[in-house]
């Protein structure tokens, strides 16, 4: 008796039927594999974004997250500075490969928001900042000339909705001061592609802080050493440091509640998927009592008809894993589209990574499946006595 | 908790300062048109590209309706044009639509509201910087445009009417005028099915005699 090929006609006789079972399973193994490749492309992106930062370590003034929080979240002022005097002090640490101090101003322009008025950001970068960030490269024009220059260099997508060019003027309201666009960057895929670059010196006297930094970006010879560096700057008063690692996993914790949620979901979905494959089967076991009976009757064995009820709900199961990873391979692009809208920091870059062993695992995962929920309905018809369930199906 | 703290800037950061997409869609559409028509109900957004409508061909017509050529960096073909069309139950009472306009010292957002035949209702700056934006803002100089439509603006230079409000900005004022007249050829194009060409064939036919 050749199972498989009677498993496969036996499916056919209920097309429909089988057809919107194999739709459920499938449909819970493509969530699934979403998910999964979503974890995987969220994380890998995250790093992405957080190594494009070019440094390991930023050093703030004490105080100074809280304090920016308050300035991005309500548009004020009050940044906390740091005397650049430090730097030396970092930089004579023999652990350290590069740093590079950064100094963060904002000006209020009356002009942003219809006239409603606004904040805008500068950033103050010395030559280092190329140095940390090699990967940083110019769409046009080049670097300042010299740190206290009147010069700017814009991000990309500042440039684009300035619409500014090389050589072109930007103004700086309040403090009435007029800069020249000297360089465009490149597109980075992150925060800096939104910023206003100056020349360090520039931004120190433009906002009259001189001498004072917001941050210090540190990147270490050897990455080991990250710990133990860190303790030793903690002794250093007035300043705090934030290691990038740390900040990466805050944010990966941040997202893992909402991971855990869709999971659940998923996990749930599957369930549902597998109650319905073992129903699916069962009805057909139940509708082919007499045709089970007179199966048995004419010599087929318990076994024969077990396996028989098993490689349906096998085929069912393995046609669903299938189409399930054609869904969320197609899929994904949409599902990344629905992310990028919901979530509230979308790193950037592909989102969903699906990985051969994803898919593989869902096939295999959706085998299992079939061969836990088919074990039930086998049974049930492999237990059937001739006599009776030939009288009870007339 | 400092991590959380940092964490959280981050990604304040990249939200907050994270540009849009280069077009020029209102800041908030529902509160801007009920300024506009306080007797609107409703409203529907299009956004419409010159590739879409016309690709190459298109962009050389409305260049020499405009008599200036785009910045191929940032007049590409494919910067998305937002309308929209103001409605009062089930009439339309105006449209509201908006260009990106390289400035002096950076990108203007030039906004106007016009009623269906074409003629300008209200305009102003929804970005702007310069050191004399106060000037160009002033209803002074605002108000002026209003009654005007594009027949207008092809039929004479309008640089005689409407005077430059800066001392030091005159690149702003030209650029103003500019991308006002783009603003109302790609509504002439987009929604109006180019009511005003015959004005414009006009001052071409007149302009050739002349010469």
């Amino acid at each position: 008796m050749n199972v498989l090929s009677l498993a496969y006609k036996n499916l056919k006789r209920k097309k429909i039927r089988t057809a919107l079972t194999v739709m459920g399973v499938a449909i819970a193994v493509g969530v699934l594999v979403s998910l999964m490749g979503f974890d995987r492309g969220y994380q890998a992106a995250l790093t992405r974004d957080i190594d494009k930062m070019g440094y390991q370590l930023l050093v703030t003034a004490k105080g100074c997250p809280y304090e920016a929080a308050t300035m991005m979240l309500k548009g004020g002022g009050g940044l906390r500075y740091m005397e650049e005097d430090i730097v030396k002090h970092i930089e004579s640490d023999t652990r350290v490969d590069k740093l590079t101090p950064q100094l963060v101003a904002t000006e209020y322009d009356p002009d942003r928001l219809d006239g409603q008025g606004g904040f805008v950001m500068y950033m103050g970068i010395s030559d280092s900042y190329r140095d940390l960030k090699p990967w940083v490269t110019f769409k046009a024009g080049t670097w300042f000339s010299s740190l206290n220059a009147d010069e700017a260099i814009m991000g990309y997508e500042a440039a684009e909705l300035e619409q500014r060019a090389v050589g072109d003027k930007i103004f700086i309201p309040n403090i009435n001061k007029v800069l020249t666009v000297v360089g465009i960057f490149d597109r980075t895929g992150t925060q800096d592609d939104g910023v206003v670059f100056l020349p360090l010196q520039t931004a120190q006297t433009l906002f009259d802080l001189p001498g004072q930094l917001t941050g210090i970006g540190i990147k270490l010879k050897d990455i080991h050493t990250i710990g133990e560096f860190e303790e030793d700057l903690y002794n250093v008063p007035g300043i705090q440091v934030i290691s990038m690692a740390q900040v990466r996993g805050t944010i990966l914790n941040l997202v893992a509640s909402a991971r855990v949620m869709a999971n659940s979901v998923a996990l749930i979905a599957i369930f549902i998927a597998l109650i319905g494959v073992i129903n699916t089967i069962l009805m057909s076991v139940f509708e082919r009592t007499q045709e089970i009976g007179v199966m048995k009757a004419i010599g087929a064995s318990r076994l024969d008809v077990f396996k028989l009820i098993w490689m349906e709900t096998l085929i069912i199961c393995a046609a669903a894993g299938i189409i399930g990873n054609v869904i969320a391979l197609v899929g994904s692009g949409v599902v990344e589209i629905i992310l990028r809208k919901v979530l509230p920091y979308a790193p950037s870059g592909s989102l969903v990574l699906i990985t051969p062993q994803f898919l593989a695992s869902a096939f295999l995962g959706a085998i299992v499946l079939g061969i836990l929920s088919g074990i039930y309905p086998a049974w049930r018809a492999a237990s059937m006595i001739p006599v009776e369930a030939i009288r009870r199906g007339e | 908790m400092k991590i959380i703290v940092f964490s959280v800037i981050m990604l304040t950061m990249v939200v907050s300062i994270g540009y849009a997409a280069v077009g020029c869609t209102l800041n908030d559409p529902d509160r801007d048109i009920q300024r506009l028509f306080p007797e609107v109900t409703n409203y529907k957004t299009e956004f419409i590209t010159i590739e879409e409508r016309g690709g190459e061909t298109l962009a050389k017509e409305i260049q020499e309706k405009l008599g200036d050529t785009f910045d191929p960096l940032y007049e590409s073909l494919d910067v998305p044009y937002a309308f929209y069309t103001v409605l009062k139950g089930k009439d339309i009472i105006g449209y509201v639509h908006g260009v990106n306009q390289k400035g002096m010292y950076g990108g203007m957002q030039l906004i106007l509201a016009t009623d269906p035949e074409g003629k300008i209702i209200d305009f102003y700056y929804q970005k702007l910087s310069s050191p004399e934006s106060k000037k160009f803002r002033s209803d002074a100089f605002t108000k002026q445009f209003v009654g005007l439509c594009l027949a207008d603006f092809y039929a004479r230079d309008l640089k005689g009417e409407i005077k430059d409000p800066s001392e030091n900005s005159k690149q702003d004022y030209e650029a103003t005028l500019r991308g006002l007249k783009k603003n109302l050829i790609l509504y002439d194009e987009f929604m109006l099915g180019n009511r005003f060409d015959k004005e414009f064939i006009l001052k071409e036919v007149s302009n050739a005699y002349a010469q």
